[in-house]
């Protein structure tokens, strides 16, 4: 990843300004911690960041056509911009840089190219010659961006909050799939895949399509001329994401650089049953894995630290944060700057546990419909800021274009959970890889429920946490929460307390405003939350409310486990408990 | 390089407290990107900001001895750990960390186990069975170090919590008062003073009287020492490769960068860490395109045929660079500034190819006496006493800056002129060899020079090291490829000369007459004198307003680096305490004027011009007719 920062027509062209704009531009540097440029035309300020993954050696930013006329600042990977080069015969490329190919692009095809690249981006360009300038955010949401507003008529972009927060009147998200042009002065929707209309789709299931598909979108993203690795929870996401790689490496350019064995990554408690999943899979793959152990008190004292970086005060991004903003770390002490990882999934496929509830398959396709148009603010920003924290860069090959597409086409039908099937969640994705000549994972592992992230770092983490925050947010406190936030009124101790810290480096009202909120039953959207008339009577965010509903109706099993002795902790277990629901997996615990 | 920070009696221990010392740890992180850690005991906190150069994998900190009962936050590298070690053998290691010895041997020996350590370090040690505790810095001031006192005393610590940090940053918002805590000092709060560790037979400034002896200056920078049990048996060099990470030298062409990098690449293949990263030497330069000191780096890399990375800047990267520069450097000196940028900016470009460690050359123009104004030095026990004070003056120069502007990025700087046994060898010589005697045909640094003349197994290019060595005897052809190839530039010259001069006109951009005529009421304390002191004063202020951190930079009269005492080496000096060295130029331009006419285009340079060529100043002091063509 890197940081881009721009400032655009400020109507200040003074030194003053220039150190503001590099003293903002700093604030990202985290992001692109191995070089940084600045372009200033008149009250035009265009800063970069640097992590170069492709081209080290030439690639600094910013980027500019042949006549310097074009300057783009990009963070992002450009997949398929060697076939785009080639569609550019009559142009000169000064960089290796994939993103200089935006910069001819535009040259060539005026403000409409966008849906022409494959990848993850945010850009700037600007067009000297009418100092006019557009900015776009990739479909999903992969890489994160801001727009805000001064008073001075300016319009700042910047990768981050913390870029533009105190310097703009105004800001707000920047919508993904959109680009905005100064001509119109606008947004204008660029990206418009079939699925984005919500119609329900009726493609039959093709198990061997789906599986090209995710390949594909796996080896794409083997560009890269720096060491790399693959997060491995241990879960089928992440695991899937390993073995193809694993399988892949050897034949791709990076593997002549780097050597062909796949590094692997794990966080967790000591004893945490992602370390022991991930050990499980990392071994069968034959993969150099690295373990990380961090302690409840660690994670503690990162808080402060990880809510500057991801700029939320959601809860359960923020937990699940935290362990991957620790591990980023001692990822890139290793030296490795690039990693892939397995989000995305859950939002594609159907995987949360609520949507064992899906009255039916058009609920359930618009449903995760809905989940993908979130995702920016959820995993994506998770994914993109614990781990640009560290200079380090996540890929996520189930946000590729091309995959979104083709999973997205299947009748939802065929995504249903129908434990009397045998069809747990996610299910069409397990057997698109069930191949039993070539395994890809042992079949008990591809079949294999797992935690959700911040369980599977281990299940004290969120008993911490909550102990941690009932020690510091006092009962007075939470009573008088709604008058002191009345914006997205936090309604636990533990969202109180990350709400305090929130606020104190985002004071901004605009700040609160790109955070979501409203009612949620364990990750679902608002919408889903009809699902189930219990749900739909006690909107606590928490999620607690969905606890009394599935313990009744599970609690005969429920019962036999350990989560029922620990009732605070049941509430982050309802995968666990998804595991008692599913016939045909024993519980081992 | 790791950055530390340790704070004692602070009145609460709530976590406000705590975060707010992670907080400010944080400050540090540049310094420690790979790891943090926080001991918490009562209301002592020791917080630690790691860059993980030996035993990466279970080195984090604070450290601990067997029954975790001291704790100890340490920044540095101790080369002679393994032998210290085996010298405890009743104790049990919990890592392979370098600096976990110096729990060990608190333990065993008390507070005064300090001079036993070889390397460079800053550190702190809490003992908590009697909440005592001690922080020393190493000899020469390698590693920086402050201290504070805040203002929230109890009981025990009535003259107000006590601070320690890596860097100023870290303490100055929080302490009532605080300054750079001495090189070869350690606190003991037992004692509540400060007092010297470090008390080599050089520090008195008597004047030594040991023979010069080439071989022996040679060995103990390059090769096996004569064996002082307790050290190392390495040399300077060599137990500087003590490392787990990827590394490289930074060579700027000049001659002690070149002998560094010379010897580092001959001995590599033998060391441990070639088993691991190859026995390919990696070199580093920066410059503007075209620069002197590329050309000439790039010569002596093609000569040792070491992996030779060039890096290129702008002047107006530099410019937009220098807030930045100063917040991490935190002074306000000017030649420090100048040359701290570009290795500041390299050092981003070092760390982005995954090096974590880089050995530097630094130092030897303080031990040897090799800048210009030494060749006024009026006699022997003069000019020794100079490279004493110079090489005491080190911590708040070329070690500010050569530590601050690596570690900003995570890179470490190892400087092995700055070896202890390496500076009580070479300033054991005694001081007649140095001085410089162009009738003799020694030229500065000459008993460097000459200990690494090997005729058979040359450690340099030969054509530059016979011109160092024989340009008096050599007429003028020779003299010009001197010039190409081996003039030595000073660091901020040898970037490219329009550095200076855009750093000058940026200043002069941004500073009014106005501004600079009322500089003394607005900066009492260290006025600046010219408009670009000025520029970086004001920027130095901003991050850091209180009183006791523009303290913290040395100031007084200087002519060309020299200390305030140089001044009076020559007459026309002292009568004109310009600390810019203005003054100093007239005298040089008209002792040396036909010299100077080459270059008339840059009146401005022209001190440094002149001190930089100190070859060609030599050249001229003996009254050779030379006359540049170009």
């Amino acid at each position: 990843m890197c940081g881009i920062l721009a400032v655009l027509g400020c109507s200040d062209d003074s030194q003053a300004k220039r150190v503001r704009v590099l003293e903002l531009s700093r604030r990202l540097k985290h992001r692109g911690p191995d070089w940084s440029g600045i372009y200033q035309h008149g009250d035009f300020y265009l800063a970069h960041q640097r992590l170069a993954i492709i081209d080290p050696a030439s690639g600094d930013q910013p980027l500019y056509n042949e006549d310097r006329k074009i300057v783009v600042t990009v963070n992002g990977e450009i997949y398929n911009h060697e076939q785009l080069r080639k569609r550019l015969k009559n142009h000169k490329f000064l960089t290796g840089s994939d993103c200089e190919v935006i910069a001819h692009l535009y040259e060539e095809y005026g403000e409409n190219f966008v849906d022409m690249l494959d990848g993850m981006f945010s850009f700037v360009l600007l067009d000297t010659r009418d100092n006019s300038f557009i900015a776009a955010r990739d479909a999903i949401g992969i890489t994160s961006l801001y727009i805000g507003w001064g008073l001075d008529g300016s319009v700042w972009i910047s990768s981050e909050l913390k870029g533009l927060n105190d310097d703009c009147e105004h800001f707000e998200t920047f919508p993904p799939g959109q680009l905005y042009s100064s001509k119109s002065g606008g947004f204008k929707q660029w990206y418009n895949p079939l699925w984005f209309s919500e119609v329900v789709p009726s493609t039959p299931y093709d198990p061997l399509a789906l599986r090209l598909a995710f390949e594909n979108a796996v080896i794409k993203r083997l560009m890269t001329d720096v060491p790399f690795g693959v997060l491995l929870s241990g879960g089928l996401d992440s695991s899937l994401v390993a073995s193809i790689t694993a399988r892949h490496l050897a034949s791709a350019k990076v593997a002549k650089q780097w050597g062909t064995q796949l590094h692997s990554f794990c966080v967790g408690l000591e004893g945490s049953p992602d370390l022991k999943s991930a050990r499980e899979v990392a071994d069968y793959l034959g993969t150099v894995h690295h373990e990380f152990h961090f302690t409840v008190q660690d994670g503690i004292d990162a808080i402060e630290d990880v809510i500057y970086h991801i700029e939320t005060y959601d809860v359960t991004t923020i937990r699940a944060s935290t362990p991957m903003f620790l591990m980023a770390r001692k990822i890139k002490s290793l030296g490795v700057k690039m990693v892939m990882s397995g989000e995305g999934s859950d939002e594609v496929f159907g995987g949360y546990l609520y949507f064992h509830k899906a009255p039916n398959k058009e609920e359930l396709h618009r449903e995760t419909c809905h989940k993908i148009k979130a995702l920016h603010q959820y995993d994506c920003l998770r994914a993109n800021k614990s781990t640009s924290a560290w200079g380090l860069e996540a890929r996520v090959p189930f946000l590729d274009k091309d995959f979104i597409n083709v999973a997205m086409a299947i009748d939802p039908e065929w995504k249903m959970i129908k434990p009397e099937e045998g069809r747990i969640e996610k299910w069409v994705l397990r057997r698109a890889f069930d191949d039993e000549e070539r395994p890809y994972l042992p079949k008990h592992i591809l079949y294999r429920q797992k935690e959700q992230f911040s369980d599977g770092v281990g299940y004290s983490w969120i008993d911490g946490l909550k102990a941690h925050a009932a020690q510091h947010v006092t009962d007075k406190m939470m009573q008088n929460a709604q008058h002191i936030y009345p914006h997205n009124t936090p309604s636990t101790k533990e969202a109180y307390y990350y709400r305090m810290i929130f606020e104190r480096f985002f004071p901004q009202n605009s700040a609160r405003m790109t955070v979501p909120g409203g009612p949620s039953v364990a990750c679902s959207t608002a919408k889903a939350i009809e699902w189930d008339a219990a749900w739909a009577n006690n909107l606590d965010p928490s999620g607690r409310a969905a606890l009394g509903v599935h313990l009744s109706a599970y609690s005969h099993q429920a019962a036999t486990t350990t989560a029922m002795k620990l009732p605070s902790k049941v509430i982050d277990d309802m995968r666990r408990m998804m595991e008692i629901s599913t016939p045909e997996l024993a519980i081992s615990s | 390089m790791c950055g530390i920070l340790a704070v004692f009696g602070c009145i609460d221990s709530s976590q406000a407290k705590r975060s707010r010392i992670i907080e400010l740890s944080r400050r540090l992180r540049h310094r420690g990107p790979d790891w943090s850690g926080l001991h918490c005991h009562g209301d002592c906190y020791l917080a630690h900001q790691r860059l993980a150069i030996v035993d990466p994998t279970s080195g984090d900190q604070p450290l601990y001895n067997e029954d975790k009962t001291v704790v100890v936050t340490v920044n540095g590298e101790i080369y002679n750990h393994k032998q210290l070690r085996a010298q405890l053998k009743n104790h049990t290691f919990r890592t392979g960390s370098d600096c976990e010895v110096i729990a060990h041997l608190y333990e065993e020996y008390g507070e005064n186990f300090v001079h036993m350590l070889d390397g460079m370090f800053s550190f702190v040690l809490l003992d908590t069975r009697d909440k005592s505790f001690i922080a020393a810095r190493d000899a020469i001031g390698i590693t920086p170090l402050y201290m504070g006192w805040g203002l929230d005393g109890i009981a025990d610590y009535p003259a107000g919590s006590i601070w320690f940090a890596s860097e100023m940053k870290a303490l100055s918002d929080d302490c009532e008062r605080f300054m750079t805590f001495l090189p070869g000092h350690i606190y003991s709060s037992k004692e509540g003073a400060i007092r010297r560790w470090y008390n080599p037979p050089w520090y008195s400034e008597q004047i030594p009287s040991t023979p010069y002896d080439p071989l022996l200056l040679r060995r103990a920078f390059e090769k096996a020492c004569s064996g002082l049990s307790l050290y190392s048996l390495n040399s300077a060099v060599l137990k500087r490769l003590m490392t787990d990470v990827p590394f490289g030298v930074l060579l700027s062409g000049g001659l002690d960068s070149s002998l560094v990098a010379a010897v580092a690449s001959r001995y590599l293949a033998e060391s441990e860490a070639a088993c691991q990263w190859g026995s390919q030497l990696h070199t580093f330069c920066i410059g503007l395109k075209g620069s002197p000191d590329l050309k000439a780096a790039r010569e002596v890399a093609d000569y040792l045929g070491t992996r030779h990375h060039e890096f290129h800047f702008t002047v107006q990267e530099g410019i937009d660079a220098l807030e930045e520069v100063i917040y991490h450097i935190e002074t306000y000196d000017v030649t420090t500034i100048r040359a701290s940028t570009p290795m500041f900016l390299m050092s981003r470009k070092i760390k982005s190819l995954g090096v974590k460690m880089v050995i530097s050359g630094e130092g030897s123009d303080e031990i040897f006496g090799g800048y210009l104004y030494f060749h006024k030095a009026p006699n022997k026990e003069e000019f020794h006493q100079e490279t004493c004070r110079k090489i005491k003056a080190l911590h708040l120069y070329d070690c500010l800056r050569a530590n601050k502007s690596t570690s900003a990025w995570g890179v470490e700087a190892r400087v092995p002129f700055l070896d202890k046994e390496f500076i009580d060898l070479a300033m054991s010589i005694d001081p007649e060899w140095k001085m410089i005697r162009p009738d003799l045909r020694r030229i500065e640094k000459w008993v460097l020079r000459n200990a690494f003349d090997d005729e058979e197994k040359p450690y340099l290019p030969k054509v530059i090291h016979l011109l160092l060595l024989n340009m008096f005897n050599h007429g003028l052809m020779l003299y010009i490829i001197l010039l190409f190839l081996s003039q030595k530039e000073q660091f901020s010259d040898g970037v490219g000369y329009s550095w200076i001069d855009g750093l000058r006109d940026h200043a002069n951009q941004h500073v009014t007459d106005a501004m600079l005529m009322n500089a003394s009421y607005v900066y009492p304390e260290n006025t600046p004198t010219t408009k670009e002191a000025y520029y970086y004063r004001t920027i130095f202020e901003k991050f850091f307003p209180k009183n006791a951190a523009r303290s913290t930079v040395p100031g007084g009269p200087s002519v060309a680096c020299s200390t305030a005492k140089a001044v009076e080496w020559d007459a026309a000096w002292s009568k004109n305490l310009d600390p810019s060295g203005r003054a100093a130029l007239g005298v040089h331009a008209a002792a040396y004027e036909e010299a100077a006419d080459p270059k008339p285009a840059k009146p401005m340079n022209g001190l440094r011009l002149i001190t930089d060529n100190e070859d060609l100043a030599i050249k001229l002091c003996c009254g050779e007719p030379c006359r540049l063509t170009s």
